[in-house]
């Protein structure tokens, strides 16, 4: 159905994912880094982006590279991104739906660690829904 | 094989130590650009006070001879000529340093101080000399600049400003004592027209006995102020420090976050992956065993979780930044937040809502509500439905009532809910996944803000808490004071 791109650093959680997805009908790639990641979507351009926020080098590198999709790459801006994050709004310092917006969080939804992958599966199904009916890349409703 | 050239290396050096205090004396850095500005700007107020205390005494010199009768000599000509000189200077001083606090510039202020206190102490010298440089007080004038001269300046530049003082004085006594200029005194007395004659031993004495005061005075005020200026820096140095740390600390624990929680949403997934059959069919007791792992390993992501949550607000700064609420939304953010919880286990929530605007910390009223929520659906028998009611008296803060129907709680392990880690019995047989740090946080969160909390419970019938919100924390004009509202807990049954 549709190209998936999977980036986080932890590969048990990805190969999860994936497969998860894969058996939903779509084809997925794993990167376990941003860079790789980057080159990645510049080589096949994928559908979605399901996207992790820490890495071990960088703790925001999710939050650049969904800025560095919505703002200076022509090619990747309308790429849905579905965020994953293990700081939440429990946490003081987390954030929530509320905190997306065009300019800090500019992704389409989030997903909080650990992930329920019935509602992994539905976002992404109801994310990619939105881009085919040509609706902008923004937070999902 | 051999190695061709050194590898890289990196070498961790043991930290700096803060640089310790200067010794008095020693060269002192100004004060920061911006605070020396402001004092420019301060000193050219105080001047306009001279200015105009100049021009006063030059107005009742145009009395002539009026003020004889009072043993007063006074003179227009002297007073009104350094007013207008001074009320010119002025203004130049004070352009120059409102040019400086509007660019918040970190140089400037330094000259335009030092030039603005040596026209001043040039000024003094020709008022003591007028005023007279024996017979009146007027030399005391120099102290004035002596003492701020130890407040704005180090150590080595206050000396300055004050062995200037004693150079010009020194000058003017010299000047008078030849005979280059005569003496004056606006003492009319003995002098006649005003010229005053002295012993010379005399008049060496008292300007020695002046100057030993000046620099006994530079002295006292130099060491005060750099015991000031010492403990200033100190604090903006502690300041600094708590302000990297927190920053420091906020960073730890988002990571610390990541860290721990990571390897648990592997594990959820990875159970999740056996418990869907997505690797075959399993075994039933092997079904039951993956169970219990994805339960466990559900339980401590939320113990993890709640331990950093009450990590964090114990070493929380006490002033969290507060904002404009809608308490209603909040607590529909709540519901919402809960709502799988309680699909899954069919208990229904019904909420009263209302619309009150207070002023609290959102992180922290978000999870003591979640907390509450989470507890009243949990502890719910399945079908079961939890009441929520938002209001508020005429003259008081606004009530926040959660209602449940569940286990309850015997009356004499009420006091003991908010324990740390503690659970009851009853608690841990229906809900294994307790972390039993819920209501500790909320205990931490009410307290902290003033909250009010009544517990009522009849075990079989469920449990409800009653939240009183401080009158303070509305948005309509109360004043912001967190002793205000009920404090502390209490407990019915």
């Amino acid at each position: 159905m549709a190209y998936l791109m999977v980036v986080d650093d932890d590969e048990d959680f990805a190969n999860a994912a994936a497969t998860v997805l894969r058996e939903a009908g779509h084809e997925v790639d794993i990167h376990l880094e941003v860079e790789t990641a980057t080159d990645g979507m510049e080589q096949r351009r994928p559908d979605l982006v399901v996207l992790d926020v820490m890495f071990p080098e960088d703790s925001t590198a999710g939050f650049t590279l969904a800025r560095t999709m919505r703002h200076y790459n022509d090619e990747l801006k309308g790429i849905p991104i579905l965020m994953l994050t293990a700081v939440n709004m429990k946490m003081p310092l987390g954030f929530s739906e509320n905190d997306i917006d065009d300019h800090w969080l500019p992704v389409s939804d989030f997903v909080e660690k650990p992930v329920d992958f019935d509602v992994l599966k539905s976002k992404v199904a109801a994310l990619l829904k939105r881009a085919a009916s040509g609706a902008p890349s923004e937070k999902a409703q | 094989m051999a190695r061709t050239s050194a590898a890289p290396s990196f070498v961790l050096r043991p930290q700096a130590e803060p640089s310790s205090p200067a010794v008095q004396g020693e060269p002192r850095p100004f004060l920061p650009g911006p605070l020396l500005a402001a004092k420019a700007l301060w000193l050219c107020r105080i001047r306009w006070g001279a200015v105009a205390i100049l021009a006063v005494f030059g107005i009742m010199g145009l009395v002539a001879n009026g003020w004889e009768p009072l043993g007063l000599l006074l003179h227009d000509d002297w007073p009104l000529i350094m007013a207008a000189g001074l009320a010119a200077a002025n203004v130049a001083f004070t352009m120059h340093a409102r040019s400086l606090v509007r660019s918040r510039a970190e140089h400037g202020a330094g000259l335009n101080i030092s030039i603005q206190m040596g026209l001043d102490l040039v000024a003094h010298t020709f008022v003591v000399h007028f005023l007279g440089s024996i017979e009146t007080y007027a030399l005391f004038i120099y102290l004035f600049h002596i003492v701020l001269a130890c407040i704005i300046f180090d150590g080595r530049r206050s000396l300055a400003v004050a062995v200037a003082a004693c150079v010009l004085y020194a000058a003017c006594f010299t000047l008078e004592a030849a005979g280059v200029v005569s003496p004056v005194s606006v003492y009319a007395g003995s002098a006649g027209a005003g010229y005053v004659h002295r012993a010379t031993s005399t008049a060496i004495l008292n300007m020695a006995s002046a100057m030993a005061i000046w620099l006994g005075t530079w002295y006292v005020a130099s060491y005060m102020s750099a015991m000031v200026r010492e403990r200033d820096l100190k604090l903006a140095e502690t300041n600094r420090r708590l302000v990297a740390v927190q920053k420091e600390r906020t960073r730890h624990l988002l990571r610390t976050t990541h860290e721990l929680k990571a390897p648990f949403a592997a594990i959820h997934a990875n159970t999740q992956l056996l418990l869907k059959g997505h690797c075959g069919e399993l075994a039933e007791k092997a079904h039951a065993i993956v169970l219990r792992i994805a339960a466990r390993s559900r339980r401590l992501t939320r113990e993890i979780q709640a331990m950093l949550q009450l990590a964090n607000l114990r070493s929380e700064a006490e002033d969290a930044p507060l904002e404009e609420l809608d308490l209603g939304a909040l607590i529909e953010e709540s519901m919402a937040h809960v709502e799988p919880m309680a699909m899954e286990r069919r208990v229904s929530v019904e909420y009263n809502p209302c619309s009150l605007r207070i002023r609290s910390v959102r992180g922290h009223l978000r999870m003591l509500l979640d907390n509450l929520l989470s507890n009243a659906v949990s502890y719910s028998h399945e079908g079961g439905d939890v009441f929520i009611e938002c209001k508020r008296a005429a003259g008081a803060g606004p009530t926040v009532t959660i209602e449940d129907h569940g286990i309850g709680i015997p009356e004499h392990k009420l006091p003991l809910i908010f324990n740390e880690h503690y659970r009851t019995n009853e608690a841990a047989r229906f809900n294994k996944e307790s972390s039993g740090l819920g209501l500790t946080i909320v205990k931490h969160i009410a307290q902290q803000h003033g909250i009010g909390m009544r517990v009522e419970s009849r075990v079989g019938e469920g449990t409800t808490f009653v939240l009183q919100i401080p009158r303070s924390s509305c948005v309509d004009g109360y004043s912001r004071k967190r002793e205000e509202g009920a404090h502390g807990l209490s407990h019915g049954g």
